[in-house]
């Protein structure tokens, strides 16, 4: 099992983790192209900067969105964000990750505050995959994979804190380690190839509203005339 | 979805002979038969390729997180209660047809878990929900991905419409507008639309004791006037109010209607890009014609949205500022030029924001800061503004008279409450489209209110010298 253990900390870490860096970029570049493509094909190109970083700053901390409906499901939505934003990053064990692979150094956080963030992002994790289930609208609207990211996203979760509570843990700490650590780089898969990759994309949600209506002069033209061709081909 | 689930629950009358068959909710012309999946694929395909809507399909199918909030700020939902009226759900129809018809992952998806692909029932399901959706866009302020479905409603729309499945009463208005010998949506021919002006330069006449003119086809002049043209059959007094401030404002000789064109309506907005830029053509085409320097749009809320957020994409060279008449009869009111009398509308009023002029911010504090200028009890109807609620028939639904039922008894429910719930005597929507369908739910909720355009109010209270004073007119109004 420690060899086990040691690969994964290891090169599977790794690779999975530039996986990540390198599929999220992607993202980044990909969505950036497309929006300058998207500008570069219609007359209407100003946009709205001042708009979109007000309207981004005020879904970061979406307060006066949690009383327009479900507000528990809002809040612990906003909880487990601000668990699973800060743990992974500042957890000390993890900033002692950070200084060794790459060399940055982060400020860590104190145990005591790492225990409560994590058991709040735990408690409010266990709440909306309970919420998918339980609540109609949600569990109409829910497929497979909303419960399966949702699921990754909480197993490193509960496992390292279990890994750092040994005392009060029903596996052994290496047993529990594996399942933290695979289960942290399965999620580093998942986060580009899935919509956990909103993690680098929301600056770009409230751009859409500002420039996808800007539409393209004569697509319709070209549109109709592509289709015309479509059925004279396949009447000839 | 089966095929039973798609008959409209709300149809309880009995079929009139057809020309068209009743597979869908409303009358096709002459929707596309047979092989369906594959002439929606091509269309699909050959939108994104032209079109803009790639990188937003790319985004909405990435970020769709599924978490119902959207759901909260549907007024149809919230009154069906059924998953298919969910925005994220019908959404997700598109969506889902995006990822494994274009792109490698939901191609490859697809495959292994079998799934066959896009299928004629979904097609069936689309062309059911995305007109069970007035386009309103409400549910964008609550989706914490910022996904606008009303852009995804009006893609959906698209794609069917290549397939010519469209609403008939949208499509017949188009028809006549881009191909029909009168050239507008209401098949008003240009000397029919001369009587009328004549007509109501007589009334205002009547009314005011003093000549007013309506200016036909004259060249060089700032504003070229787009009102939707119904409003020539059935907004009298909005066009009237129009022309008094005007008047009263000494434009009279800056603005002229044109009889080329002179339909502010464009259905495209709701259902193709296609008819979208051709009908914007035909409106800078006819302001170039008359040597017009601006677009003058009068009270309708898709028609100014359509223009102002249009002419800019699809004007070209011919390109000009969009003005909206709130903006213009304010602009008056603050210069001092339009005095409105404050003991005329004495009652309680209300405003109804229409969602095309409103939900992006545009028009919201204009038609409040005129009707505080003359309403001494206005109220307001809650929730307003940005977050307004639909009139129920948006989204060109309330040109589908075999959905009436839909939009009195779900789409617009809310708002028929909303209204009662002000106990306003006059409820003022600036826009032909909520016009007619606040009218239809006022006489089927029974509700003990009236209907208004925000100048015929105007029309009552305006004060021009040397003409009937507001009072004078009001008590000729009741016979004395
Ligand atoms: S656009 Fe309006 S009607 Fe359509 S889903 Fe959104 S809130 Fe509902």
């Amino acid at each position: 099992m420690s060899e086990l253990l040691a690969f994964a900390r290891g090169p599977f870490f790794v690779l999975t983790f530039t996986f990540m860096i390198l599929g999220l970029l992607r993202h980044i570049g990909l969505r950036t192209y497309r929006l300058y493509q998207v500008l570069h094909r219609t007359p209407k190109r100003d946009v709205p900067w001042g708009k979109i970083v007000r309207n981004t700053a005020g879904w970061l901390l979406p307060i006066r969105h949690i009383f327009t409906s479900a507000p528990t499901m809002k809040i612990a939505s906003i909880a487990f964000h601000v668990g699973i934003v800060i743990v992974p990053v500042f957890l000390a064990d993890h900033v002692f990750l950070w200084s060794r692979g790459l060399g940055i150094s982060l400020p860590g956080l104190s145990d005591r505050a790492a225990d409560v963030l994590t058991l709040m992002a735990i408690a409010a994790g266990f709440y909306l995959f309970g919420f998918r289930i339980l609540n109609r609208t949600a569990r109409n609207l829910s497929g497979r994979i909303d419960y399966f990211v949702t699921a990754a996203v909480l197993v490193p979760l509960v496992s390292g804190y279990l890994a750092s509570h040994p005392e009060s843990a029903p596996l052994t700490y290496e047993a529990l380690m594996l399942i933290h650590v695979l289960s942290a780089n399965l999620l580093f898969v998942l986060m580009p190839t899935t919509k956990l990759a909103h993690v680098v994309l929301f600056p770009f949600d409230r751009l859409s509203p500002e420039i996808f209506w800007r539409l393209v002069p004569g697509a319709g033209d070209r549109v109709a005339e592509a289709l015309r061709g479509n059925r004279q081909g396949a009447e000839a | 979805m089966s095929q039973t689930t798609l008959a409209p629950p709300e149809t309880g009358t009995p079929e009139p002979p057809a020309p068209a068959k009743r597979k869908y909710p409303w009358y096709v012309i002459k929707p596309r038969e047979g092989e369906r999946v594959k002439a929606f694929l091509e269309a699909f395909a050959a939108i994104l390729r032209y079109s803009n809507y790639k990188p937003a399909l790319d985004q909405y199918s990435r970020s769709s997180m599924k978490c119902s909030s959207c759901t909260t700020n549907c007024p149809v939902y919230a009154t069906t209660h059924d998953p298919r009226d969910i925005p994220c759900y019908r959404s997700g129809l598109l969506l889902k047809t995006y990822r494994r018809h274009f792109t490698v992952g939901g191609w490859f998806a697809a495959k292994v878990s079998g799934d066959p692909g896009l299928t004629e029932a979904e097609i069936d399901e689309m062309a059911d929900v995305f007109y069970r959706c007035t386009a309103c866009k409400r549910c964008t302020l609550e989706c914490p991905l910022g996904i606008d479905h009303g852009l995804l409603t009006h893609l959906g729309r698209w794609i069917l419409s290549e397939l010519r499945i469209v609403p008939k009463g949208l499509e017949i208005s188009v028809i006549e507008q881009l191909h029909g010998e009168t050239g507008n949506t209401s098949a008003i021919p240009a000397h029919a639309l001369k009587d009328t002006l004549e007509f109501l330069e007589e009334e205002l006449l009547e009314m005011f004791g003093i000549p007013m003119h309506y200016p036909v086809d004259e060249p060089d002049r700032e504003f070229v006037f787009f009102p939707a043209v119904s409003d020539y059959l059935l907004e009298p007094e909005t066009l009237m109010g129009n022309l008094a401030v005007i008047h009263a404002a000494g434009d009279a000789g800056n603005w002229t209607i044109g009889t080329g064109y002179f339909d502010g309506i464009n259905y495209g907005l709701f259902y193709s890009d296609h008819v979208l830029e051709r009908t914007i053509a035909k409106l800078v085409g006819e302001v170039a014609r008359l040597r017009g320097r601006k677009a003058l749009i009068g009270e309708c809320g898709h028609a100014s949205r359509s223009a102002k957020e249009f002419v800019p994409v699809f004007g070209g060279d011919l390109t000009v500022p969009v003005v909206n008449i709130m903006e213009y009869t304010l602009r008056q009111i603050e210069a001092g030029k339009i005095v409105l009398d404050p003991n005329i509308i004495t009652e309680k009023v209300t405003y109804h924001d229409p969602c095309n002029i409103a939900r992006s911010g545009w028009i919201i504090d204009q038609p409040r800061k005129i009707i505080r200028a003359f309403c001494p009890n206005f109220v307001e109807m809650e929730p307003h503004g940005r977050n307004n609620l639909c009139c129920g028939g948006g989204g060109g639904t309330v040109s589908v008279d075999e959905i009436h039922e839909f939009r009195m008894s779900v789409a617009g429910r809310m708002k028929a409450d909303q209204m009662r719930a002000t106990g306003a005597k006059y409820v003022i929507a600036p826009c032909a489209n909520c016009k007619k369908q606040l009218k239809e739910l006022i006489e089927y909720h029974k509700l003990d209110t009236k209907l208004v355009g925000l100048h015929d109010l105007i029309l009552k209270a305006i004060v021009i010298p040397g003409a009937k004073s507001p009072a004078e007119r009001a008590a000729a109004e009741r016979g004395e």
